[in-house]
Formats: C-alpha cells, sequence, structure tokens
C-alpha cells in the first residue's frame, strides 16, 4: 500500500470580498496524493487550482480542515516549522519559472538547499542542472538562458532538497506547444527517477492527458462547483 | 548559499541604485572624516604647541591668550613690547652688566628673549639667541588622536611624549656671535627653497615693508610638527641692528645702528633695546615644587607693572573650551546629521527597490525561506550597504585629508596627511552601521510581511 505524502481533509478556504461578501473557493472533503504517484489536475479558470497548491504548500492556511504533508499536520504547525517542511519535503515548479533574475543558474539552486536541513552542496547543485541538461550552462543567469532551459532550472530547484513532492502550477503555459512535452517528460521522468510523487495543475487537457492519473478539480471541489 | 551571500547577490542584482546609494553614502561619510581629522589634527596641534619646552612666557601686559599666540603659535599681532632692563630681571648675576642676580634669576632656569615684527616672504621672523635651540626643546602635547583615544580605553595615561630637543635637517644653529645667522623652520625652507648658506632679507611690519639687511642661513631644522616649522629665526643681535628696531630714548632722534664694517657689528645698546616676550623655565626651588615656583613667579610678576606673565597650557585650554570644543561639538553634530541623511538614502534606496524585492521575497519564502530568514537578508544588505559605503568614505576622507593637506599647512601650519586621525571616525563606521540597521528595519518588515501567494501569481 503505497504511502500518502499529501492528505487533504475537510478542507475550506474562502476570501472576503472587498464589497464585504465571502466567495468560497476550495470545499474538499478529501484529496489524496501518494507516494511516487503523478497526478493532473485540471480545472477551470478560478476553479481554486492555485489556491489548492498553496494550501498544500502551507503558504496559506485554510480556514477548516487537516493538511497532512509527509504525514504531519501543517494546519497545527507553527509557521516557521511549516516553512521548514515546505523547504525540506515540497519542491514548487512555478508557471512564471519564479527564477531569482540576480542568481545565476547555480545559485537558484543553492539558494533553495539553503533553506532545508541540509548543508548547500554545490556539486549536488551541478548534478542536478547536469541532469536536467544544463551542466554547461551552471554560471548563467535566467536572463542568459532561454525559456526551456529557465524550466529546467526551475525544475532542478524543486528537487534541491530531495523533496518527497513536487508542486507544478501551470509549468507548461508560459511556453510553446512544441516545449510542452519536454517539460512535462522532464517532468515525470526526473521525478520517476528520483521516487518523487508529482502534482501538476494544468488546464491543458493535451498535457493532463500525459499524465497515468487525471483529476478534474470540479469533481472533489465543491465550491468549484457551487459556488457561494 | 549564506545570507550574506544571498544578500549580497540581491545588492549586485541592483547594482545601480545599490552603488548610488553607496556613493552618497561614501561622499557623506568622506566629508565627515575629512572634517573630522582636520579638526582633531588643529586641536592636537594646540596641544603640542602649548607642550613647548618652557612653561611661561613673559611679555607686555594685555590678553594673556594673545601673548600665547603670538608667541607660540607665530599668530596674532605682538601686544607691545617689554623693556630690555625687564628682561635682564630674569638673567643670572654672570649673564649681566652690573653682576648682580636680576630679581627673578633665583626661580628661573632658562629666559629666552623673543623679538618679532618682521617678516620673511609672509612667514614670521623672531630675533632670539642661540639658547632658542640650545636650551629649549619642543613636542610633549601628547601622543597622536587614536593613540590618545586608545590610551583612555585602556584606562592609561594620555600618552603625553616627553618634549625632545631641537635638531637640524642640515647645518647647525647661529652662535651668539653671529649676528646675521638665522636659522629656518622645515616648511619655510622647502616652500621657499632656501638651503644653508643662502642669503634672505626680512621685511619690515610686514611682507611689502623695509627691506632689511641681509642674513644668511645656517641651519635649517628638521620637521617638528608644530609652529617652529614656519618660523624664521635670526640672531636678535642682527634683528636689533636693523632699522626701526631700536628703541627711541627720551626724545633723542632714533639714527640707525651703523651697518657692519669689516665684519665686525657693533651690538645695540642696552638702553635702546626691547623684547617682545620671554620664554621662561622655571627652575625648582630647593623644597619647593616647581609648580609652587612657577605660580610665585607669575603672582610676582602680574603684581609688578613691567609685564605679565602666561601659561601657555592653562590659555590654550581657554581657547580650546571657549572656540575648538564648541567647534568639534558642532562637528560632531554636522557628523550625525550626514549620517542621518546618509542613513535615510539607503531607506529611500531600500523602500525603492522593495517592489521589485516583494517577488523575490515571495519566491524565498516559496522555497522554504522564513520570515526570519527574509528580514535577516534584507537588513545584511543594509548592513553591507552601509559599510561599504562608510569604508570607502573612510578611505576617500583620507584620501581627500592628503590632497588638501598642502593647502591647509601652507595656511594653517597644521600638518595633515593621510595617516592624520581622529578617534571620533572610529566611531563612524558603528554608528553608520546602527543606523542602516534602523534604516533597514522599514523595508525589512514590508519584506517580512510580504504576501507570497499574491506574489507568485
Amino acid at each position: 500500500m503505497p504511502t500518502p505524502v499529501i492528505e487533504l481533509e475537510h478542507v475550506q478556504k474562502a476570501f472576503a470580498m472587498p464589497g464585504g461578501e465571502t466567495v468560497a473557493v476550495l470545499d474538499i472533503d478529501a484529496f489524496t496524493l501518494h507516494e511516487t504517484e503523478q497526478v493532473a489536475l485540471t480545472g477551470q479558470s478560478g476553479s481554486g487550482k492555485s489556491t489548492l497548491l498553496h494550501v498544500i504548500s502551507g503558504i496559506m492556511r485554510p480556514d477548516a480542515g487537516r493538511v497532512r504533508i509527509a504525514g504531519r499536520d501543517i494546519t497545527r504547525l507553527g509557521e516557521a516549522s511549516t516553512d521548514r517542511l515546505r523547504a525540506d519535503t515540497l519542491g514548487l515548479v512555478f508557471q512564471q519559472f519564479n527564477l531569482l533574475p540576480g542568481f545565476t543558474a547555480i545559485e537558484n539552486v543553492l539558494v533553495a538547499m539553503s533553506f532545508g536541513s541540509g548543508k548547500p552542496d554545490r556539486w549536488r547543485a551541478a548534478d542536478l542542472l547536469a541532469s536536467v541538461g544544463l551542466g554547461h550552462r551552471l554560471h548563467h543567469k535566467p536572463a542568459e538562458l532561454s525559456i526551456g532551459q529557465q524550466q529546467r532550472v526551475a525544475v532542478a530547484r524543486a528537487l534541491a532538497n530531495r523533496p518527497r513532492v513536487i508542486l507544478a502550477d501551470e509549468p507548461t503555459a508560459s511556453i510553446d506547444t512544441a516545449h510542452q512535452d519536454q517539460v512535462i517528460d522532464l517532468l515525470t521522468t526526473t521525478c520517476a527517477e528520483n521516487d518523487v510523487a508529482l502534482l501538476v495543475v494544468t488546464h491543458s487537457p493535451d498535457v493532463a492527458a500525459r499524465f497515468p492519473k487525471q483529476l478534474r478539480l470540479e469533481d472533489f471541489n465543491r465550491a468549484a462547483t457551487h459556488p457561494a | 548559499m549564506s545570507l550574506f551571500g544571498i544578500a549580497w547577490r540581491n545588492i549586485r542584482q541592483r547594482l545601480l541604485t545599490s552603488g548610488l546609494t553607496a556613493l552618497s553614502l561614501a561622499l557623506g561619510v568622506a566629508l565627515v572624516v575629512a572634517t573630522l581629522v582636520i579638526g582633531n589634527v588643529v586641536t592636537e596641534a594646540f596641544k603640542s604647541g602649548s607642550g613647548l619646552g618652557y612653561n611661561m612666557i613673559v611679555g607686555a601686559k594685555g590678553s594673556p591668550l594673545q601673548l600665547v599666540l603670538n608667541s607660540v603659535y607665530l599668530v596674532s599681532k605682538p601686544i607691545e613690547n617689554v623693556a630690555w632692563s625687564f628682561y635682564e630681571e630674569f638673567l643670572p648675576a654672570d649673564a649681566r652688566p652690573d653682576g648682580v642676580a636680576g630679581r627673578f634669576a633665583g626661580s628661573v632656569q632658562t629666559a629666552v628673549p623673543i623679538c618679532m615684527g618682521d617678516y620673511f616672504r609672509s612667514y614670521r621672523v623672531v630675533g632670539t639667541n642661540a639658547a632658542y635651540f640650545d636650551r629649549l626643546s619642543f613636542g610633549g602635547g601628547g601622543a597622536s588622536g587614536l593613540a590618545r583615544w586608545w590610551a583612555s580605553l585602556l584606562g592609561q595615561s594620555a600618552g603625553v611624549t616627553a618634549p625632545r630637543p631641537f635638531q637640524f635637517a642640515d647645518g647647525r644653529n647661529f652662535r651668539d656671535d653671529e649676528y646675521f645667522g638665522g636659522v629656518l623652520g622645515s616648511e619655510v625652507a622647502s616652500r621657499l627653497g632656501l638651503r644653508v648658506g643662502d642669503p634672505f632679507s626680512p621685511t619690515h611690519g610686514a611682507d611689502d615693508g623695509l627691506v632689511h639687511d641681509p642674513f644668511t642661513v645656517t641651519g635649517i631644522l628638521a620637521r617638528t610638527d608644530t609652529p617652529v616649522d614656519r618660523g624664521v629665526y635670526v640672531n636678535m643681535e642682527g634683528f636689533y641692528l636693523q632699522e626701526g628696531h631700536a628703541k627711541p630714548i627720551d626724545g633723542a632722534p632714533v639714527v640707525a645702528p651703523a651697518p657692519p664694517a669689516e665684519g665686525v657689528a657693533t651690538p645695540l645698546p642696552r638702553e635702546q633695546r626691547e623684547v617682545t616676550a620671554i620664554l621662561v623655565e622655571t627652575a625648582s626651588m630647593p623644597g619647593l615644587p616647581a609648580e609652587l615656583t612657577a605660580m610665585g613667579l607669575k603672582t610676582a610678576i602680574n603684581e609688578g607693572r613691567d609685564g605679565q606673565a602666561a601659561e601657555p597650557i592653562r590659555e590654550i585650554s581657554v581657547l580650546l573650551g571657549l572656540f575648538v570644543r564648541p567647534l568639534e561639538l558642532l562637528l560632531l553634530l554636522v557628523t550625525v546629521l550626514v549620517v542621518i541623511v546618509s542613513a535615510i538614502g539607503i531607506l529611500v534606496s531600500m523602500v525603492g527597490s522593495s517592489l521589485e524585492r516583494s517577488r523575490d521575497v515571495a519566491v524565498m519564502r516559496a522555497l522554504g525561506a522564513s520570515r526570519r530568514h527574509v528580514l535577516a537578508t534584507v537588513l545584511i544588505e543594509a548592513v553591507i550597504l552601509a559599510l561599504g559605503g562608510g569604508l570607502a568614505g573612510w578611505a576617500l576622507g583620507h584620501l581627500l585629508v592628503a590632497a588638501i593637506g598642502p593647502l591647509i599647512t601652507t595656511n594653517a601650519g597644521v600638518s595633515a596627511t593621510l595617516v592624520s586621525s581622529s578617534p571620533t571616525e572610529l566611531l563612524l563606521v558603528p554608528f553608520l552601521i546602527v543606523l542602516a540597521v534602523l534604516a533597514g528595519l522599514m523595508p525589512a518588515l514590508a519584506a517580512y510581511r510580504t504576501d507570497v501567494a499574491k506574489w507568485l501569481g
């Protein structure tokens, strides 16, 4: 029986609007992602995909419910512990890659290592970048890299602290169709090689079709199907 | 990667803004350092001047401060002259024509007369005798500013140095029988390019006054870093023989002394002589401390009508208290203001870049950075800017002092070099760091509160 690395129970999240109105974004009874599992999560725009990732990663706290990451309930942890858990357990890949522009490729990976429990390891950072085909671009800054190369740095950075799960938020939204397959291949292959679970949020059915397991957020998020 | 490394890369990323902030800080600090150092150099110069190898100056009645400024520092106008007979009251029996010791001779170890009023190319000419360089000394005002500061920190004495005898960089002192011999201070010699054996002709009363007979340079003093460096010292016997230097006697017409014939000059009669001041080193009376002797001598002189006695150290302390210390306080205030303005510069720069920073902060937080990491990174950035700008400014300030040092030396007679220092400047950089932390606190707190979800999109 595979071990769950992400478990959500009765999670609710709502936002207060400027007029005082409250809009429910998440209302999820249960959601689970198991070790080494690779899942594509689709949903309409505004269905709460990004909010779900923020709640899972502890960047945002749910209004109610439990979020367990690698067995630890982050809703009961203090902020600093959540930050440390996020650094050690989760790897994040963003839609805009969000590389630090003043840092070289290897420095972007080393920065992520700085916040984990281990010590920053320059050799491992170089190995990670080499494993995504950027061994010759270690000391290039993001502006000196192509879009595809930036995305590879983002993947290497997500793996910096040997996470249990990689959360990717629309990782193909900013790149052309020709490169989408390469990015998804990179993510799925790299995660498989490193025994890391992968949850990719996408609005693209083509991208979702590349995954063995696909979920529609509207299917288990009541707030998406029945907005308040 | 350490937080320092992250902060440094953040600075590098905003190189132009960071560079301009550090530059403005450096310029402010340079100005402050230069002002502090020059202020301190001036104070030290006064203090070292007050530590000459004599402890009393006797001159005409009037302002004692003016007497000291004129006699020690070669600035300000002489008050008036005192009679030669009054000077003779300080001499022992064997130095007096009547063979009887003067009234004050018992309290005096050395009494050196000086006559002033002539100039040589803007430098003061001092008529004196060979005892000035043979028996007096210089210095003794204290160690350098930093050494004094360290000494005070360590609870030791202020590091007062012993007076040193005069030394000649070239040539020798004039003898008392060399009426037209002269000794030049180091600055005079180097500025005017005069060497031993060169003739020079002082002028009477001002640079454009009557040109006197030429004197010959017998020696050039080694540098003393005191006002002596700016003095032109001539044998007072030759000085007296110059036109306008003989005192008129009871309405009789003033007759210029005959010029020296065949190398032999006739000294000016005693009754036609005056001195501007007498530099006195008091003796220790048997059973009495030297201070008490000086006190008694001073009282005795001041109670009389012939002249006044002033203690250089006391007068300089008054001067420092009246003018220099308030000036130092003012400089300190300016320092504080400049540093605060510089800190505000850091604040403005960092607040200005906080929008750009928000996205990076959000990314770092998403990667697992805690709020404390973020706070510390921004504060370290502020401190790096302050330290970088502060140290660059400190070096720049000393370069500035070195650059304008010759100008200061020429105009104020104070030696200011690259290594001149002020104790206060040591406090500047730590002060800057504290201010930088305070200035960085606002952008640091903004970073601390960054809404990660909002900036990640």
